[in-house]
């Protein structure tokens, strides 16, 4: 299947500063896919010139084949965008800003109408659909956003940095929102929280200082996340089986050994893993010293990666 | 098209739902009038040319007021980028927001008419320079809007884009009167880019191609100009 969005070295000048300096990604149909960096790594950027708003400096990208410059229309028609800090149109009503997107993106009559109906009950806005936007909370802003992104049906759906300013459950219900939006469409999320793309990307492509320093796959299906172990033991292979053996582990690495203590990375299905991990080492004779939770993978390639340059 | 419609209706509804445009109007009214009944009485001719030339300077100080959100505040809400990044092509943007704002300004041109009424009611005017006038008026409007549009594509800021707008114009409306102190050949062409060279002809009723061309001219550069300024990203 051809991938929904090529990004091919682009790169991008703000006058003398480089903000986005020869990057290139795909993402695939059906994919959820997070460029994670720190702030000011050229994440919106690159999101500007996929969506149009920004020309390249030098580069090309397409959207299902249309080159976002030369084919803007075609491109754009196949795009729902979700800018960051969700500008809107606070003095229409939430139905009115609706209808307005979607005849701007060709839609007219039963199809605006039926439109707006799905996209209502998708991001639950059926309470709020006759307020002004200017009276929502940040919540409902954020989902009548993603909403006029939606309306069309786009192939991909580009979110900038959607839980900024967003409470807890929010950020819990805009994640379960994306979820269900991904069997759909392509999506492609911007974040600075490590974490938010960990749960909802199926890879992440880490930038630094406007470079993209590497595209990285996700595993799916970890929700236990990863323990540090650290234990007195003889020898390294009799810790390995021992720890291999627990029901829930998925993976066991060895990180470190000095002074006769083993410092093991396992990565566990559910938290509660921990405890019989505990339990098997205790019974098989060795000293647990510690067992706390580790950082993720992608955490710990993040800061790797970032470690090796430093912020300009 | 339709995108243009959609456009069009939501700037027009933007416009004539603040409260700016109707104190716009207001004010223009107010004045016009003022002049108009006190030259009627004080004349006691049947002739609007005093009303064009007032009428003319005062949609040099009030088009700023109208043209000064319409990109600024886009930029500053980052809306532009909704619109920007939405299937519409950026003449189409600009076209909607110019004739919303022109909406404002034939309103405002269209109310005075009632002052010719009260003329041909009540006296015998010579209704060629009536025509011409209002025409003048138009075209000067559309001019000034067009101009204004691109300053306001310029900047973020709307007390920026209407100062600088009054600026433009003003310098644009004396370029005759600075012309004087130029030798030959440079007056006569700040005179041909003079606002005022080119209006009074059609005020008092003296109707040139050359005139409409200059204001037609205007009208399209300043649309070309804004296109250009919002493409520059």
């Amino acid at each position: 299947m051809a991938p929904i969005l090529v990004a091919d070295r682009l790169s991008k000048w703000y006058g003398a500063r480089l903000a986005v300096d020869d990057v290139s990604f795909e993402v695939q149909q059906g994919e959820v896919m997070g460029l994670l960096g720190p702030n000011g790594s050229g994440k919106s950027t690159i999101l500007r010139i996929l969506t149009g708003y920004l020309r390249p400096s030098a580069g090309t990208a397409r959207i299902a084949g249309f080159d976002v410059v030369a084919q803007g229309l075609q491109a754009r028609n196949r795009i729902g965008y979700v800018p960051e800090d969700v500008p809107l149109y606070t003095h229409m009503r939430v139905t009115e800003f609706l209808e307005f997107m979607g005849r701007l993106r060709g839609l007219h009559g039963a199809a605006l109408a039926g439109a707006i109906e799905s996209v209502c009950e998708r991001v639950s806005l059926g309470a709020v659909r006759d307020l002004l936007i200017g009276k929502l909370s940040r919540g409902y802003r954020q989902r009548v956003a993603i909403a006029q992104a939606l309306i069309s049906s786009p192939e991909l759906l580009v979110l900038d940095e959607p839980t900024n300013g967003l409470d807890p459950r929010q950020i819990i219900e805009l994640r379960d929102l994306i979820r269900l939006l991904a069997g759909n469409c392509a999506i492609l999320v911007t974040s600075h929280v490590l974490a938010e793309i960990e749960r909802i990307a199926h890879r992440a492509a880490i930038l630094l200082n406007g470079r993209l320093l590497t595209v990285h796959a996700l595993a799916k299906g970890e929700h236990g996340g990863a323990l540090r172990v650290q234990v007195r033991a003889q020898a390294a292979s009799a810790v390995d089986a021992c720890l291999k053996a627990v029901d829930g582990v998925l993976e066991a690495r060895r990180e470190a050994r000095s002074d006769g203590l083993e410092t093991w990375r396992v990565r566990v299905s559910e938290p509660a893993v921990g405890e019989r991990i505990t339990a098997a080492l205790a019974q098989a004779g060795f000293g647990v010293r510690e067992i706390t939770a580790a950082a993720s993978d992608l955490e710990d390639l993040f800061l790797r990666l970032t470690a090796q340059e430093r912020p300009r | 098209m339709k995108a243009f419609a959609t456009l069009l209706a939501k700037e027009t509804k933007a416009l004539f739902s603040s409260p700016i445009a109707y104190a716009v109007i207001a004010v223009y009214l107010l004045l016009v009038g003022y002049t108009f009944t006190a030259a009627l009485f004080i004349t006691r001719m049947a002739t609007l040319v005093h009303i064009f030339f007032q009428a003319s300077v005062l949609l040099l100080l009030i088009i700023p007021i109208i043209t000064m959100r319409q990109f600024s505040e886009e930029r500053k809400s980052g809306t532009l980028e909704l619109l920007l990044t939405a299937p519409v092509r950026e003449f189409t943007i600009v076209l909607a927001k110019f004739g919303a704002s022109m909406a404002v300004v034939l309103v405002m041109v269209a109310l005075t008419a009632s002052y010719a009424v009260v003329l041909a009611v009540y006296g015998n005017p010579d209704l060629g320079p009536i025509y011409s006038g209002y025409l003048g008026l138009v075209l000067l409007g559309s001019a000034l809007t067009a101009l204004g549009l691109v300053i306001s594509a310029l900047t973020a800021n709307q007390i920026v884009a209407a100062v600088v707008s009054l600026g433009l114009f003003s310098l644009l409306w004396m370029l005759d009167s600075v012309a004087a102190l130029l030798p030959d050949p440079f007056d006569s062409f700040l005179i041909s880019l003079s606002l005022l060279a080119h209006f009074t002809p059609l005020a008092t009723g003296a109707m040139y191609a050359s005139n409409f061309g200059f204001f037609l001219s205007v009208t399209l550069l300043g649309l070309f100009l804004t296109v250009r300024a919002l493409a520059r990203r």
